[in-house]
């Protein structure tokens, strides 16, 4: 809708950007690694087996120490929210950065 | 009291309060005086209780100025209604429908009813009309007639808007602004809309469709208010007009005011007017500034007549009320009196409809004779096939002066400097309808008195927060509601992603992952390097765990990251914009139900 007459909170929902919270990225992406790492490790050590999960077990050579047992599945969680939060973070800030490079570059303004 | 010992300023050694007007607003701060042991003095220019809401009896008949409805969301008032009349108070079942082309539709408007009444090749031609609205977008939206037509395509406008707005308002569609619309069409705030909708606030407003109605008419609960005013020792002055009010260092000290041609002075330790606020400015003209003079003639009013015939029919319409759209005629709304209360007719065999012409005073139907009114009247009830001519045994007209505040471009201005003025006058409070120059309702009218008498009383309560538009309580928790979602929330919530930047984001980061985690496990070495993600090479054609595969992994990788973000973002901002349309659309369709009854 255009017109004068819209109220300026209107404008900016309507005409703005959406600018990215790289912390809230962060946390949310770090979290989901994490329990997917947690529970698809857990799932394994339940469901046992001789030896467990062994491809999920490949996960230790970028994760050291990582383990498919409850324990190594508390590090991989710590490593998944890790890895997690910092590309989420990076998406954030690599968003931000050029989305407000184009708002900048069109003279719009938030 | 007689006048006489008034003017000699006799009050038995008690703060003299002054009421200004006995409508609603008025007596009501007046009861709510005597309700405390406190009696005031009420002075009305009129020679009956009421004002605007006033009741009027000719030969038996009663009738009001434009029908009134007792309908109020505040408790306190409920109550109070209840308390006055008891049984006297009447439910009613709500029925005013839409006239047009000798045939009612539902009001509000209901599709299917609408087009069965129009017939095929109308309703074919406002369907049309109203698709080819729904594909313009970016239309202007400057003008009312823009507004309505840009939403709901010009035939429909033409056909349920257009008239009687102008009708009501006496001006063109294409004159009234838009800003104007958005004051009677509430849910135009997009914001408010998306909060409402995301908090499931919003509920479809339909019509309120009961409300009470005193047995004879609205007259009959200012005639119990005068009369337990007058018991607990209040006094009204009928025909006794506040002239002028005397001020002496920012207070008021009398007024002034004329009763059967006589002037007579009284002091005032307090004074409530509900007299119109552009008057209440010219009474104080003694201290007011030039600039406020100006604001207070630049306040301007829609007034109103009512031509009420008597016609020989048991039964005319099974509505309180129409709204006429036909063009053809003057005559913007019929009230059949008959049908608020069966007691407002002497003879069961007789029906009272009261003609409503909205104008402007001194227009040509605002100075034309009585006898021409009843006979124009007369013949657009028997146009509008609603009655023959010869029916109408008796008429009378009665002219409501300044009945609509208006709300123009200037207005909100021109209030500020009157408010700002009056604020530094201390024991002065206006109140009431056109006392505040806003569209109130009886209900919020009496509650700017009653706050006027408790402020007076030592509350303290601020008569202009008293919400003209708190009507429907459900509305005005949808507004609490959206003033729960911070504008910043919707913002992050709703506006455009921007597309590019999410997909050089996400395909960086997913290249980079892909890209570390290949040169880690080549720093990593052994035997065969990486074994299992050299199984990458089934979708990354050339990919290996080298180098330069780490190279190609980060190229494929960025491919596909950035695709498929942007692909989510165009998705997103596709749905959002779509759901923020839909939400749109769906408020101002709620806000249209009941646009005439607004007007
Ligand atoms: C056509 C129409 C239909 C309406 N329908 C409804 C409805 O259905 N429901 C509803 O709730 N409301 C309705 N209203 C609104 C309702 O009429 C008003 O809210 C209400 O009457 C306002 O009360 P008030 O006391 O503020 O003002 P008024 O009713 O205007 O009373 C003011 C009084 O002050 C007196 N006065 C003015 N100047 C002086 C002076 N200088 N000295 C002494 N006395 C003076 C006047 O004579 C009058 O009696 C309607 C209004 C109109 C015009």
């Amino acid at each position: 809708m255009k017109g004068e007459f819209q109220p300026k909170n209107e404008k900016v929902i309507v005409h703005g950007v959406l600018w990215l919270n790289s912390k809230f990225i962060g946390f949310a992406l770090g979290l989901t690694c994490g329990l997917i790492i947690f529970i698809t490790t857990n799932w394994l050590v339940i469901k046992g087996g001789d030896p467990v999960g062994p491809n999920l077990q490949l996960l230790s050579q970028y994760f050291i120490g990582y383990r498919v047992s409850f324990l190594g599945s508390i590090i991989g969680f710590i490593y998944g929210f890790a890895v997690g939060t910092l590309s989420g973070a990076l998406i954030g800030w690599i968003y931000n950065s050029i989305a407000g490079f184009r708002v900048r570059l069109d003279g719009k303004s938030r | 009291m007689e006048v006489e010992n008034l003017a000699n300023g006799k009050y038995e050694g008690k703060e003299a309060i002054v009421i200004i007007g006995a409508g609603p607003a008025g007596l009501s701060a007046a009861y709510d005086l005597v309700s405390c042991g406190i009696q005031p003095i009420v002075f009305e220019k009129s020679s009956t209780v009421g004002g605007i809401s006033r009741t009027e009896n000719r030969d038996g008949y009663y009738f009001d100025i434009g029908g009134h409805r007792f309908l109020s969301k505040i408790d306190y008032i409920n109550r109070l209604w209840q308390k006055m009349l008891g049984e006297n108070l009447l439910n009613v079942r709500r029925l005013s429908r839409i006239y047009y082309k000798g045939r009612f539709f539902n009001y509000p408007l209901v599709p299917s009813n609408a087009l069965i009444n129009l017939g095929p090749i109308e309703s074919v031609l406002i369907v049309l009309s109203y698709l080819r609205a729904q594909l313009q977008f970016n239309t202007e939206d400057t003008t009312f007639e823009q507004w309505v037509s840009n939403r709901f395509g010009s035939r429909l406008y033409k056909t349920f808007f257009k008239t009687y707005t102008e009708k009501v308002w006496g001006i063109p569609c294409n004159q009234i602004r838009a800003d104007w619309a958005a004051q009677r069409i509430k849910g135009l705030s997009l914001v408010a809309a998306l909060s409402n909708a995301i908090l499931r606030t919003q509920k479809a407003r339909t019509l309120v469709d009961q409300f009470v109605y005193p047995l004879q008419g609205p007259g009959m609960m200012w005639r119990s208010f005068q009369q337990a005013i007058e018991t607990g020792g209040g006094q009204i002055h009928f025909d006794s007009e506040v002239l002028e009010i005397g001020s002496e260092n920012g207070r008021v000290v009398g007024v002034s005011f004329s009763k059967n041609g006589q002037p007579y002075d009284i002091p005032a330790d307090h004074v409530i007017s509900s007299m119109p606020i552009n008057r209440l400015v010219r009474a104080l003209h003694r201290i007011t500034p030039s600039e406020v003079t100006d604001a207070a003639d630049g306040l301007s009013y829609r007034s109103f007549l009512i031509v009420n015939l008597i016609v020989r029919r048991k039964e005319l319409f099974k509505d309180q009320w129409i709204y006429v759209h036909s063009p053809e005629v003057l005559v913007g709304r019929i009230q059949n009196f008959k049908n608020w209360s069966a007691a407002m007719v002497p003879d069961p065999e007789m029906s009272s409809v009261g003609m409503e012409y909205f104008c402007n005073e001194g227009d040509e139907i605002w100075i034309m004779p009585d006898e021409q009114l009843i006979a124009l009247a007369t013949s657009e009830l028997e146009k509008l096939g609603l009655a023959q001519g010869r029916e109408v045994v008796n008429g009378f007209v009665v002219r409501q002066s300044q009945a609509y505040p208006v709300y123009d471009e200037g207005y909100k201005d021109n209030l500020q400097t009157i408010k700002h003025f009056l604020d530094g006058i201390q024991n002065l409070q206006t109140i009431g309808r056109n006392g505040m120059h806003r569209y109130n309702n009886m209900d919020h009218s009496m509650l700017t008195g009653i706050f006027a008498a408790k402020n007076i009383l030592g509350e303290q309560h601020d008569v202009w927060n008293v919400n003209e538009d708190e009507e429907y309580l459900e509305e005005y928790r949808e507004e609490r509601a959206a003033a729960a979602l911070s504008t910043e929330i919707l913002e992050t919530a709703f506006c455009r992603m921007d597309k590019l930047a999410f997909a050089v984001a996400v395909g960086a980061v997913s290249g980079l992952t892909v890209f570390i985690a290949t040169l880690w496990l080549i720093i990593k070495g052994g035997e065969v390097v990486g074994p299992h993600l050299s199984l990458l090479s089934q979708y990354f054609a050339g990919y290996s765990v080298t180098v330069k595969g780490a190279f190609i992994a980060f190229s494929y990788t960025f491919f596909w990251g950035f695709l498929f973000a942007w692909l989510f973002a165009y998705l997103r901002n596709l749905l959002v914009a779509y759901y923020i349309y839909r939400t749109k659309r769906k408020a101002e369709m709620f806000s249209l139900n009941d646009l005439f009854d607004r007007l």
